[in-house]
Parts: C-alpha cells; sequence; structure tokens
C-alpha cells in the first residue's frame, strides 16, 4: 500500500482547491480525465458534506498494486456515520464505514482496471509500481505537501479573519451547499437507456457563481434539459435557483414546449420577484428515438452541435431574453434533428469567460478547437476534454466564475440496435414461474455466448428479485404479471423488471451485518445485498402506477477478468 | 435440483446438483432437517455440481447450521464454483462456514 499524501478539508473556500488537487492526482495515475473529473466531484462533494456537520476531516489517499487489480482508496478520516455517502456510491466500487487509527472512516475504493496489467502484463505492472514507488511518488509527495502547507496557511488565514467577512462567508457558503446539493450526480442517470447518454459536470467558483444544470425523463421518449446561470450569489441566488429549477420540472410534466415552458415560468417568476434576480437559461427537449429536438434559448451562450461526421454548429438563435427580467414576454423555439452519433454541447460563461493568468478570456474559438479535435468516444471524454483544456488555459490564475458543462448524444434505436440482443418475458406471480424465466434466460444466454460467470449470478439476481416481488408486492390474491426485458450488447447485460405492485424500493433499505456470528446471522435482506454486489448498477423508479428495477451488468469488464494470466500459465 | 446423499467415515455427503434457489430450497431442507431429526451429527455438502445458490439457499444453510450446532454436530461444505464461491464472499458466509476445495480435504479430521 502507497500514500500518496492527505488533502485537508475545512471551510467550503478550501474545497475547490482539495477538489483541483484530487482531479490532478488522479489524472496523474489514470491518465483518464474523466475517471480524474468524477472521483474528484464525488470527493468535493463528501468534503462538503463531512462540512456541513462540523466534521471536517481529512482524506488519505493510498493506492494499493499488491492486488490483482489496482485500487485506489480514498479515506474520509473521522466523519463516519454522520453522514449521507450514497453519491459515492453511484461511482466508487465500494464504499463503507471503517475504523482508521480509532477514527470513524469513510473508506470509498476505486479499482483502477486502466493501471491493471496484473492479468497480462507483470513486467508493466513492476514498471507502473517502480514509477508510481520511485520517480511518480517522489514527485507527488512533493507537490502534495506543499499543497498541503498552503492549504493548511489559507485555512488558518481564514480562522483569523473578522467576523464580518465570517459571516459573509458563512452565507455564502450556505448558498453554495444549496446549489450543490441541487444537481443530479448519478451518472451514468439512465444505465437502461441506450438510445443517449448524458453527463454534466459544474466546478463552483470560490466566490461568486449561480450555475445549474438539470436533465430527466418526462416520459419513455422525451429527455429535457437544460443548463443556467443565476445572476448574485449566496443564499438568495440559490433559492432563486431552486424555485427556477423546481417550475421547470413541473411545468414540462404536461407542456412539451420549450418556448412554452420558458413562456410560463418566466411569468411565474417575473410576478413577485422584487429581488431583481434573473437568469439566463437554455432548455432542450430530445426526443431520443427519433432525434428531434426543440429548444429555446433565453440569454444564455449558444450551445454546439458535434454531428458525427465532425462537423461543430453553434446553435445561434436566441429566443428571448433572460428568464424573470421583463413579465409576460412569450418565449419563441426552434428545433433540429439529431442523427444517430451527434452531440450537443451545453455550457455557462464560466467556460468562455475564464481567465488566464495574464488576464486573457478563454473565449469560444478556443473551446469550438477542442469540439473539433477529435471523435469523441463518449459524454464523459468530451466533458473532461473541454474542462481539462479550461483548467490548463487558467493554470495558477483564480477561478473566477462557476464552470458548468453538459453534454448529450444521441444514438436512437437503430444506432443502439447494433450487435443488441432483446429478450422480453412476462412471469406471472408464481414461484415456479422464476424456473421458467430462468430456463428462457439459460437458453438466451448460450445462445449468445454470456459469460459462464455472469450466466449464473444473472439467474440468482432474478431468483432473489423474483422471489421479493412474488412476496412483497401484491396485497390482493390476484394474478399479476411481471414484465421482464433483456438487453445484450457487446459491452453490457441490461436487465428491467417492472411490476404492479404496491410502491416499494427494494434498494431502499440497509444491508445486513455480514460479520455477525453465525447465532446472530439472520437471512433477512441478504438476498438484495447480493443483487447489489454483483450488479455493476442498480437503479429504482415508481413510474405511474409500476415499480421499475434496472440492473446493469457490464461484460467488458468481466471478459478480462476472466484472461488467464500470464503468472499462472 | 437433485440431490443425492451417501455416508463416508461418519459423514453424511448431501450433493446438490443444479439450482439451490427459490424453488429447490424447500426439498434441500427437508432432505437436511431428516438427517438432523435421524441423529447425524456431522454433514458434508458438495456443491461441485451445484449452478448457483440464490438467497433462499444460504437460509438453508444458516439454519442447518444452527441446528447441527444446537445438537453438538457440524457442518461443512466444499468444491464451490466460482460464482457460489461469489456469494459466499459477499454475504459473508464464507467465515462463518468451514468451506473446503475437495471432498477429500473436507472428510480430513471431520
Amino acid at each position: 500500500m502507497i500514500h500518496l499524501g492527505t488533502i485537508l478539508g475545512g471551510a467550503e473556500s478550501s474545497v475547490p482547491e482539495a477538489r483541483g488537487k484530487i482531479r490532478r492526482l488522479m489524472r496523474d495515475l489514470t491518465n483518464d480525465g474523466m475517471v480524474a473529473t468524477r472521483v474528484a466531484t464525488v470527493a468535493s462533494q463528501l468534503f462538503r458534506a463531512a462540512n456541513r456537520i462540523e466534521q471536517a476531516g481529512r482524506i488519505d489517499v493510498h493506492l494499493i498494486l499488491d492486488r490483482a487489480e489496482p485500487e485506489l482508496v480514498l479515506d474520509l478520516v473521522g466523519v463516519g456515520g454522520k453522514m449521507d455517502c450514497s453519491v459515492a456510491d453511484a461511482f466508487f466500487d465500494a464504499v463503507h464505514v471503517v475504523r482508521v487509527e480509532g477514527e470513524s472512516t469513510v473508506r470509498m475504493v476505486l479499482r483502477l482496471p486502466h493501471l491493471d496489467p496484473a492479468a497480462h502484463q507483470p513486467r508493466r505492472q513492476r514498471e507502473l509500481r517502480d514509477a508510481v514507488e520511485e520517480k511518480g511518488r517522489e514527485a507527488l509527495m512533493r507537490e502534495l505537501t506543499v499543497k498541503n502547507r498552503e492549504l493548511q496557511e489559507s485555512f488558518d488565514n481564514l480562522r483569523r479573519t473578522t467576523t464580518a467577512k465570517e459571516r459573509m462567508e458563512s452565507e455564502l457558503n450556505i448558498g453554495r451547499d444549496i446549489q450543490m446539493s441541487m444537481l443530479p450526480l448519478k451518472f451514468p442517470p439512465f444505465p437502461h437507456r441506450n438510445e443517449f447518454t448524458v453527463f454534466a459536470t459544474l466546478e463552483p467558483a470560490r466566490e461568486v457563481g449561480g450555475d445549474f444544470y438539470d436533465f430527466f425523463l418526462i416520459d419513455e421518449d422525451r429527455f429535457c434539459f437544460c443548463v443556467g446561470d443565476v445572476s448574485g450569489k449566496g443564499v438568495p441566488a440559490a433559492l432563486f435557483m431552486a424555485v427556477t429549477k423546481t417550475l421547470i420540472k413541473s411545468r414540462a410534466t404536461n407542456d412539451f414546449s420549450p418556448a412554452s415552458i420558458l413562456t410560463h415560468v418566466n411569468d411565474e417568476i417575473s410576478e413577485n420577484n422584487e429581488s431583481a434576480m434573473f437568469v439566463t437559461l437554455w432548455l432542450g427537449i430530445l426526443d431520443v428515438t427519433t432525434g428531434e429536438l426543440s429548444y429555446c434559448n433565453a440569454g444564455h451562450n449558444p450551445p454546439y452541435l458535434r454531428s458525427a461526421s465532425g462537423e461543430v454548429v453553434r446553435l445561434a438563435n436566441r429566443h428571448g431574453p433572460v428568464v424573470g427580467a421583463v413579465e409576460g414576454l412569450v418565449y419563441g423555439e426552434d428545433a433540429a434533428t439529431l442523427q444517430s452519433g451527434d452531440y450537443l454541447f451545453v455550457y455557462t460563461d464560466g467556460v468562455t469567460e475564464a481567465m488566464d493568468p495574464a488576464g486573457e478570456l478563454y473565449e469560444e474559438d478556443r473551446l469550438v478547437r477542442v469540439l473539433e479535435a477529435r471523435d469523441y468516444d463518449s459524454v464523459e471524454e468530451m466533458v473532461a476534454a473541454s474542462t481539462e483544456d479550461v483548467w490548463r488555459f487558467q493554470a495558477e490564475a483564480e477561478q473566477a466564475d462557476d464552470v458548468t458543462v453538459l453534454a448529450v448524444r444521441f444514438t436512437g434505436r437503430e444506432g443502439g440496435a447494433a450487435g443488441t440482443h432483446v429478450l422480453e418475458l412476462e412471469a406471472g406471480n408464481r414461484y415456479e414461474e422464476i424456473d421458467r424465466v430462468n430456463r428462457s434466460f439459460d437458453e438466451f444466454a448460450s445462445t449468445h455466448g454470456l459469460p459462464e460467470k455472469v450466466r449464473r449470478s444473472m439467474k440468482l439476481v432474478f431468483d432473489d428479485l423474483l422471489n421479493n416481488v412474488i412476496s412483497y408486492a401484491y396485497e390482493d390474491e390476484d394474478e399479476h404479471l411481471i414484465e421482464i426485458r433483456i438487453e445484450l450488447s457487446p459491452d453490457r447485460l441490461a436487465v428491467r423488471i417492472t411490476d404492479d405492485g404496491h410502491p416499494f424500493n427494494p434498494f431502499g433499505r440497509t444491508s445486513p451485518d455480514t460479520a455477525l456470528e453465525l447465532e446472530e446471522r439472520e437471512i433477512g435482506g441478504l438476498g438484495i445485498h447480493l443483487v447489489q454486489n454483483l450488479m455493476d448498477e442498480v437503479s429504482y423508479t415508481r413510474r405511474t402506477d409500476r415499480n421499475v428495477v434496472v440492473l446493469v451488468k457490464y461484460l467488458s469488464h468481466e471478459a478480462a477478468e476472466n484472461e488467464p494470466s500470464e503468472e499462472t500459465t | 435440483m437433485k440431490i443425492s446423499h451417501d455416508e463416508r467415515d461418519g459423514v453424511a455427503v448431501i450433493r446438490f446438483e443444479g439450482n439451490l434457489d427459490t424453488n429447490t430450497a424447500p426439498e434441500a431442507q427437508d432432505t437436511l432437517d431428516g438427517l438432523v431429526a435421524g441423529g447425524t451429527t456431522k454433514v458434508l455438502v458438495d456443491f461441485g455440481a451445484l449452478d448457483y445458490i440464490s438467497s433462499a439457499g444460504l437460509r438453508v444453510l444458516l439454519a442447518t447450521a444452527k441446528k447441527l450446532r444446537g445438537s453438538g454436530g457440524n457442518l461443512r461444505l466444499c468444491s464451490l464454483n466460482e460464482t457460489v464461491a461469489e456469494v459466499f464472499e459477499i454475504s459473508g458466509f464464507s467465515t462463518i462456514f468451514a468451506v473446503f476445495p475437495s471432498e477429500a480435504e473436507a472428510l480430513e479430521g471431520f
């Protein structure tokens, strides 16, 4: 185990610095900007949560190389059990509370297959270990020690500031907390949908900034997403943002026109807007089956459309002024049709107005060059490339405004169907039906050459989940149908189980204590615990009168694990 | 699922073939309960021909182990495939049960 350094928490103002530090460290380790950005985002969220419970804590970063697969371990020391760490569940491979030096600690473990030469290249693993231990580790340690000292000094300075400033700062922090807690942070948010993907990141500035983003499925086919920038700062701006976001979402449930949605939201907000705040907004609704996009731009930076062929087009039209300024306005909208493989890139002015140490602005030309630079494999990669370019440009200059970037990639049904096989089943609410489902799945699995281990895990998962539904979902004695949709694509197996029982989230309970002695062990909750651990992603949603459980198992990862290592041959 | 059992050196050896899940757990439980009720104290469950085990199957093992311990007996398990072994790891069963790679090793010193 290699200790790579310690990152100190503390005041809200230190979080962006800590975040940057974790991002750089991760980028150096994995050479993957996307992983780096995501780990840093989650870590900074946890820091904020820790600050909220006034347990600043610290993060100890370790790299474990003496395993089949290297692991990065982040220990958030001194806060275990007191805070909600669910944000980390979505991204880390394991999150649990442990004791470290007598302190209750949240341990987040991230497997690093990128660093994983163990399975097939023992020589590269040695080189890597040498690199990290000798040169890499020294360099990282030096940098981290210096940064830690700086962070401690600025933290000490902060404590010495006057009461007035502290008050102002604490008000800003509360505003920031509200702002950050409103963002959807679970990615991928819709793992069972392969018609489109979305990824977004918001890097808050130290003081000023009121960016936000949001996205949700209005119904099966319509995906609504928006990016905005609220004037002002602190608690009033954060509350204004919360109101705007809520109004958009409630209006969008039965109004599918971006122009109409923003017209109504503008009326609602302008009516009683004594604070004279306003928000720039870009809102789009994408039909994920046809690629038809309608959008409305209310005083926001025009986004970019990058076609599969590499052409980058600016969606330049604006349809009205900022929202909240003038009552009774009618906004317009435009339409475009996305082709399979097209990307839509929406951002805030924090990107184009980022400043380098000489005071020069980043500006749109640079952004366009990044978008044109290459064919991106994923939304995550595009977002990482664009934000990384901004950080590179900004260098040591202080970040002046929030930087928000959101990318959507449209694939459509046809694009997603390449190499995809689907099995749709219906099962009655009788235990014998589980057998029938598993027999059909066995046939499907062997026809399409699903790895043996995945096939077995999946059958167990079906047994436990269907048993759960049949046993607990229904209050009557009637016959019910459970729908099962299994979709096998080259890189993943996605399963959706839908039942019409009473609302119940199987993943909403805490996991059983698996460390108890035989006499104390109870079996309750164990099935769900197995499902959560055997699958890569699990999610539950209540859709009108149905429970929908979605499971995803990634296959490339699995295949790599099954490859015999050189050492054993 | 097929269940077969024979006795070797005073140990009842049970072999499960197929799936130990919601639908087969009752039969497995009956078989094991019958042995314990008949005075058997040493039970070895051989998982060599088992495809998978779900929580319903784990429940059977837990109940049997508790009953055996109550009567001064013991339960051993052997020949877990990769999936079954993973389930044992995740559930913590690998630490509360005596698990052996093969039947021969499990019988040794039982």
